[in-house]
């Protein structure tokens, strides 16, 4: 998945598990930010339905000047309420407002945002809103998510909560040996042709949603809108820490000590989970951004190029044939892409190498977005920042495969199938998302989806 | 009151382990019992430990402890704070 329990020891810990980073220019002059946690969450979660964790700290992180360090932090920390010590059930009758004393296990958060002039608590006791049980315990939960949403005092919106996983991935079909549906019948080990099948197709996931005031993430006082303009890009990635040390205590309950430590980042999709080896995962997930150089050689030589021309013989001889380090791939994952290789686009950040997300805001949303992003001729769209239905798996696919290897080597041309790779999970009928904030889908209710 | 503070620390660290070289010649000989008095917290260090504080001994060799309290930590080296850990450690 996008970074669904990607490495071993965060596998352990889904609240924790930073599992998609989204980040994109609305038409607003702002900068949406999501970031989820609780892979595949199954609605029907009951007793004890998710939430995020009161032992974690959860950032969104912005570096605005290249170094892949953070200048700009939003970090949220959880508070946990029981209400009623009496009864073992979540709720005790239906839940109709934030405040209604059915909800027995609720959530608040605070907001606290890091510059390098300190950090400021910018909000406390928000509420976020109950999981979606069904329609006798949350009727309604549309109005009621609503109510979680909130304005603060110098323009940023944020949301914690809930919602329907966003991301769509063919699970399933990729690593059974990386099977490529559209190509069933060319792998080494044929099988029919079938269509794609989405493998999160009816999961939730916990999402911190945060829209910034584009001058608020930047090192410009007023929006960029210069494309080319060396400050317009942003990197974003989001993390959770834990404490350092854990202990149980006799009655259950747990203690903790020590600093903050980072047990799960991501910037773009799928760099952890098909990227770094297994045996360094979680060496990645502990170390920071602007320490990614020692990860760049697997992305010079990633695994998955040279496993597709074995796993499909014949179909990618160009690619067996590219033994050059890949900077295409350099580029889109770890400095962002130079001007002079797309017309009117950079989202370059220096020459640090580091897994964020970089999101270039002078460029205006699409008015025709492609899922395919830039690769479909959409340069508001993934690798620049990452929308919410920007077919991710497809994209990084066909980069790999070679499609963006011409971007450094014009005399290089991509297989034929290339332009034929598919997730094909992409017009999966239950992705709704929302026209506004927070953006992300209405979580499937437990009643509906068991 | 003096707060707990990581000079504070180090200092009555520092205090320690001289104060064993002094008595003892080397701190390896110490014993707990020996040593227990002039370690005592104090009223005010006591009332200021909100939550747990865990010591891991990182390089028992070198005497190098990590100290954990609150959200910080503190890295020390006292060799005989780790000699009477260990010593502790084998109690029952």
């Amino acid at each position: 998945m996008s970074s669904h329990r990607e490495a071993p020891s965060i596998l352990k810990d889904p609240l924790a598990d930073n599992t998609d980073v989204y980040a994109w220019r609305t038409n607003r002059n702002t900068i949406a930010i999501v970031t989820s946690y609780v892979p595949v969450e199954a609605p029907a979660g009951g007793p004890n339905f998710y939430e995020f964790g009161d032992d974690v700290t959860y950032q969104i992180n912005i570096d605005n000047n290249g170094d892949g360090k953070a200048d700009v932090t939003y970090q949220f920390r959880f508070q946990n309420q029981i209400t009623n010590p009496n009864t073992f059930l979540y709720n005790t009758g239906p839940i109709k407002s934030l405040d209604d004393p059915n909800w027995n296990r609720r959530q608040t958060y605070s907001v606290t945002r890091i510059t390098r002039r300190g950090a400021r608590l910018i909000a406390k006791n928000l509420k976020c809103p109950p999981c979606n049980i069904g329609p006798r315990s949350t009727p309604n939960y549309a109005a009621l998510a609503d109510k979680a949403v909130y304005t603060l005092p110098r323009g940023e919106k944020v949301f914690a909560g809930q919602r329907a996983e966003s991301f769509y991935v063919d699970l399933g079909s990729v690593f059974d040996l990386g099977t490529l549906r559209p190509f069933q019948n060319l792998h080494l080990i044929p099988t029919a042709a079938a269509n794609g099948r989405d493998a999160l197709a009816q999961a939730n996931v916990h999402s911190i949603v945060l829209e910034v005031p584009i001058p608020r993430a930047t090192q410009r006082t007023n929006a960029p809108t210069d494309p080319l303009d060396p400050k317009a890009t942003i990197g974003v990635w989001g993390a959770a820490y834990r404490q350092k040390a854990a202990m149980r205590n006799p009655d259950g309950s747990p203690s903790f000590a020590g600093p903050w430590m980072q047990v799960s980042r991501l910037g773009n999709p799928l760099f952890n989970e098909v990227v770094v080896p297994m045996a360094r995962k979680d060496e990645w997930n502990a170390v920071r951004p602007h320490q990614d150089a020692a990860f760049a050689k697997y992305v010079a030589q990633p695994e998955l190029a040279k496993l597709l021309p074995v796993l499909y013989p014949g179909v990618f001889p160009n690619l067996k044939a590219l033994t050059k380090d890949r900077a295409d791939l350099l580029a889109i994952l770890l400095t962002g892409i130079p001007k002079g290789l797309i017309p009117g686009f950079q989202n370059f950040t220096g020459q640090t190498q580091a897994d964020m997300l970089r999101l270039n805001v002078a460029i205006p949303p699409s008015s025709n977005p492609n899922r395919l992003g830039v690769l479909g001729g959409d340069i508001a769209g993934f690798p620049n920042g990452r929308r919410l239905p920007d077919d991710v798996v497809t994209i990084e696919l066909r980069a790999v495969a070679g499609a963006t290897y011409p971007l450094v080597d014009p005399t290089f041309t991509p297989d034929a199938a290339v332009s034929a790779i598919e997730d094909g999970t992409f017009n999966n009928p239950g992705r709704k998302f929302l026209d506004n904030f927070p953006y992300m889908g209405i979580p499937y209710s437990g009643y509906d989806v068991p | 009151m003096e707060p707990v503070t990581r000079r504070s620390f180090l200092v009555k660290g520092s205090a320690g382990a001289a104060g064993a070289a002094a008595a003892f010649g080397t701190g390896w000989t110490l014993s707990s019992a020996d040593h227990g008095e002039a370690s005592a917290a104090s009223q005010s260090e006591l009332k200021d430990l909100k939550g747990p504080l865990v010591a891991q001994v990182t390089d028992a060799a070198a005497g190098k402890v990590s100290v954990l309290v609150g959200e910080r930590e503190v890295n020390v080296t006292d060799k005989s704070l780790v000699a009477k850990l260990l010593r502790a450690s084998k109690k029952n």
